[in-house]
């Protein structure tokens, strides 16, 4: 008995702060020598803390996005005057504009709460330095957003996969150093050229005061789109296809019958995600369309009503920003599963 | 061959002669549909990639060899079309390398890389004025444009370690078997799908002297120097760090914030192909998480990083949107040098002024291009040395 106390006296000699911190650490799911902390309790606490960590990261990604939708509802006409440091710095926002200074007999403006997007809508994009845009206003800038962002992608996804169609299932001479020779243009970075794109659109009559820039070359496929439906297509098995070769049909009804129906998750992933590339595009249409042109895209024309608006009241631009914006994150959500999946399989970043 | 074949079969076996030739008949008809069949292959094979053919060669390779063309004449808005311009380059007319309007030699095609490694020197007067805040302070630096631009864009550069380590972080705390990652995964991707310019404006505001960040800093830090701005000159702050320094900072900060979603989404998909039994040994042995992580983890990782790097360092050595969306460029003077990135200057040179030197845009570009191309070269230079 004797014998066995005196071998666990090393233990012991921990002082009793040390026994303390052990158990404080345990309770956390730390073992130490004095405690042994069970491994459910060190899943538990792993797990709120990567929980704790998550949503702080979450709230930091979010927030911004909320700041901007609570500024745009800022009451610009009494509150905070055009042309005030009260209406250009926003400074004092930080969950919801305070509305205050309200006497009861201001006149509310037309839209009320809404009174931004009220100037966003019909003043901000049609008057003054933007007349020229004047009697669609944001709707034509909002129209051609849609037309450089649907035209393009729709027939664009069709042609990159048809050429991975081609890559992928056919056989044909010189298929690989075709391959090899398109892979090789992504080497070329695109400010490098731009400038000889913008002589040659504009020798065209594609660029300047006119929009085709921003479509016809789009609609040509893009080769990471190809290469991406390629590495789908890859997946397919190849007796579909000598199936329906042996019933008679041709490339172009195995394309139409069978590849597209097939392939539609990958096509439509990399759709969406050219789509949301054209619709935020603000280079393509800052280089090569002018700015005193009704064809300019949104990006563009916020960034025209922002240095107009910048020194006096911040609040339409916000608004408009928030428009811009809306519409993306709506399709992102309706379709997140099919693009954060597409994300994954094949490792691209937009 | 075959018929060589058959024949010896046929001295060999002299039963078999008769179903051997047999056998060799229905071959040689067989042929023709085989043929048949790679006529439509080769047909249908280059018509589907036809546009995308058609596509590149015009959009990419063309206008390559138009901006290298180009990049030694003195191609301007008031010389007219660029085709009858490329006419006169290919008829012998030496006019085109005429460079006497903009201060060069009358025969001198390198004239514009040469200005961009010697001329446009950064002095003080000629910038300040719409772009320094303070007149008091004199500019010590003597970099030219080109150098100041792409010392911005490797500053710039930085936020890909930055992004790199934080979004493995969160990459490997989503990957944890917890509920609701998918959620976070969407959350987190959100800001790569939204506006670049919607963001700017966004932060803009809340980066100002008296805004929300420094409110929550509690300092006053000119994130933004602006000439608008009261406090944009703030003397208690070094100068190195408000002539620029913070500028960027702040574009390092939204770029690491905006490109975070993407890069987390590539490493959990690379978390999950992470060889799970490896790991299941590893632990078995007795290995704490932390060297599981180091020794089994991240070599199954590499290739992912690596792919993410390369692109990141090709992205980065082309950004425009965020500088130029933040301190725009005064097409008067030129590029904001303390925070715009090369990309700017091909822009400002060869699109924005009057007259644009297309031609020296085009010289800036392919600056550019051998830039990135040595960069990546050189990645995968320290990727196969790695590997030895």
């Amino acid at each position: 008995m004797t014998n066995e106390t005196e071998n666990n006296v090393p233990e012991k000699t921990y002082s009793s702060f040390r026994y303390a911190l052990g158990a404080v650490l345990a309770f956390f799911g730390i073992s130490t020598r004095t405690h042994h902390a069970g491994k459910k309790r060190a899943k538990l606490v792993g797990d709120i803390v990567t929980y704790i960590v998550l949503l702080f990261g979450a709230f930091i990604m979010v927030y911004p996005f909320w700041w901007m939708l609570a500024s745009s509802f800022a009451w610009t006409f009494t509150a905070y005057p055009e042309g005030s440091e009260m209406a250009i710095n926003f400074s004092h926002i930080v969950w919801w504009p305070q509305i205050t200074t309200i006497n009861t007999n201001d006149t509310v403006p037309y839209g009320g709460a809404f009174y931004n997007y009220y100037v966003v809508l019909n003043v901000a994009f049609q008057t003054g330095a933007m007349s020229y845009l004047a009697p669609m206003g944001y709707w034509r800038v909002l129209l051609n957003n849609l037309l450089y962002s649907v035209v393009p992608v729709a027939v664009g996804v069709i042609t990159s996969a048809a050429a991975a169609f081609s890559f992928a299932k056919i056989n044909w001479v010189g298929r690989n150093k075709v391959f090899m020779f398109l892979l090789a243009a992504i080497m070329v970075p695109g400010p490098s050229i731009m400038t000889a794109q913008y002589v040659m659109y504009k020798s065209w009559g594609m660029a300047g005061d006119s929009g085709l820039a921003l479509i016809i070359p789009g609609m040509f496929g893009s080769i990471m789109t190809a290469f991406f439906i390629r590495q789908f297509l890859f997946g397919l098995p190849t007796s579909i296809i000598e199936a329906a070769k042996i019933d008679g049909a041709g490339y172009f009804r195995i394309f139409c019958g069978f590849i597209l129906p097939l392939a539609m998750p990958a096509i439509v992933a990399q759709g969406l995600l050219s789509f949301m590339g054209c619709w935020n595009n603000y280079l393509a249409s800052y280089i090569f369309i002018d700015n005193d042109s009704q064809w300019i895209n949104l990006p563009h024309a916020m960034f025209l009503v922002n240095q107009r608006y910048e020194n006096s009241n911040i609040a339409p631009t916000i608004a408009a920003s928030v428009l811009c914006v809306l519409p993306v994150l709506v399709l992102f959500a309706c379709f997140q599963k099919m693009i954060i999946g597409s994300l994954m399989l094949t490792g691209s970043k937009e | 061959m075959e018929d060589q074949l058959n024949a010896a079969a046929g001295e060999a076996v002299v039963n078999d002669s008769v179903a051997v030739s047999e056998a060799v008949i229905p071959q040689k008809k067989k042929r023709k549909p085989i043929n048949q069949q790679k006529l439509q292959d080769n047909i249908w094979g280059w018509a589907f990639c036809l546009p995308l053919i058609v596509g590149t060669v015009l959009f990419v390779y063309v206008a390559l060899i138009i901006a290298l063309l180009l990049s030694f004449t003195a191609f301007n808005t008031n010389s007219g079309g660029v085709w009858e311009y490329l006419g006169k380059l290919f008829g012998g007319d030496k006019s085109v390398f005429d460079m006497t309007a903009v201060g060069g030699k009358e025969y001198d095609p390198f004239y514009w890389y040469r200005f961009a490694f010697t001329e446009n020197v950064w002095a003080g007067s000629k910038w300040q004025g719409s772009h320094f805040t303070d007149e008091t302070y004199t500019q010590t630096y003597t970099m030219n444009a080109m150098g100041a631009t792409l010392f911005n864009t490797v500053f710039y550069l930085i936020g890909i370690p930055i992004g790199m380590v934080l979004s493995m972080f969160f990459a490997v705390c989503m990957s944890r078997d917890i509920k609701g990652g998918n959620v976070f995964r969407v959350l987190y991707y959100i800001p790569c799908v939204a506006s670049t310019i919607a963001i700017v404006y966004t932060f803009k505001i809340l980066f100002k002297v008296d805004g929300l960040i420094n409110n929550l800093l509690g300092t006053n830090l000119p994130w933004m120097m602006d000439v608008n701005e009261e406090y944009a000159w703030n003397p208690s702050i070094d100068t190195w760090w408000s002539q620029g320094m913070l500028t960027k900072t702040m574009i390092v900060i939204m770029a690491v914030w905006k490109g975070l979603g993407g890069t987390i989404i590539l490493y959990v998909a690379g978390l999950s192909g992470v060889n799970a039994s490896t790991k299941e040994a590893a632990q078995i042995d007795g290995a704490n998480a932390w060297s599981i992580f180091w020794k089994v983890t991240m070599p199954d990782l590499y290739p992912v990083i690596f792919y993410n790097v390369v692109t990141a360092v090709i992205g980065g050595m082309q950004i425009y949107a965020e500088p130029e969306l933040f301190f725009p460029t005064d097409t008067s003077i030129g590029p904001n040098l303390m925070t715009s990135g090369f990309v700017s200057l091909i822009w400002f040179h060869g699109i924005a002024k009057t007259p644009a030197y297309a031609s020296q845009g085009a010289a800036y570009g392919m600056i550019l291009a051998v830039i990135i191309f040595v960069l990546t070269l050189f990645q995968f230079w320290l990727d196969s040395r790695k590997k030895d």
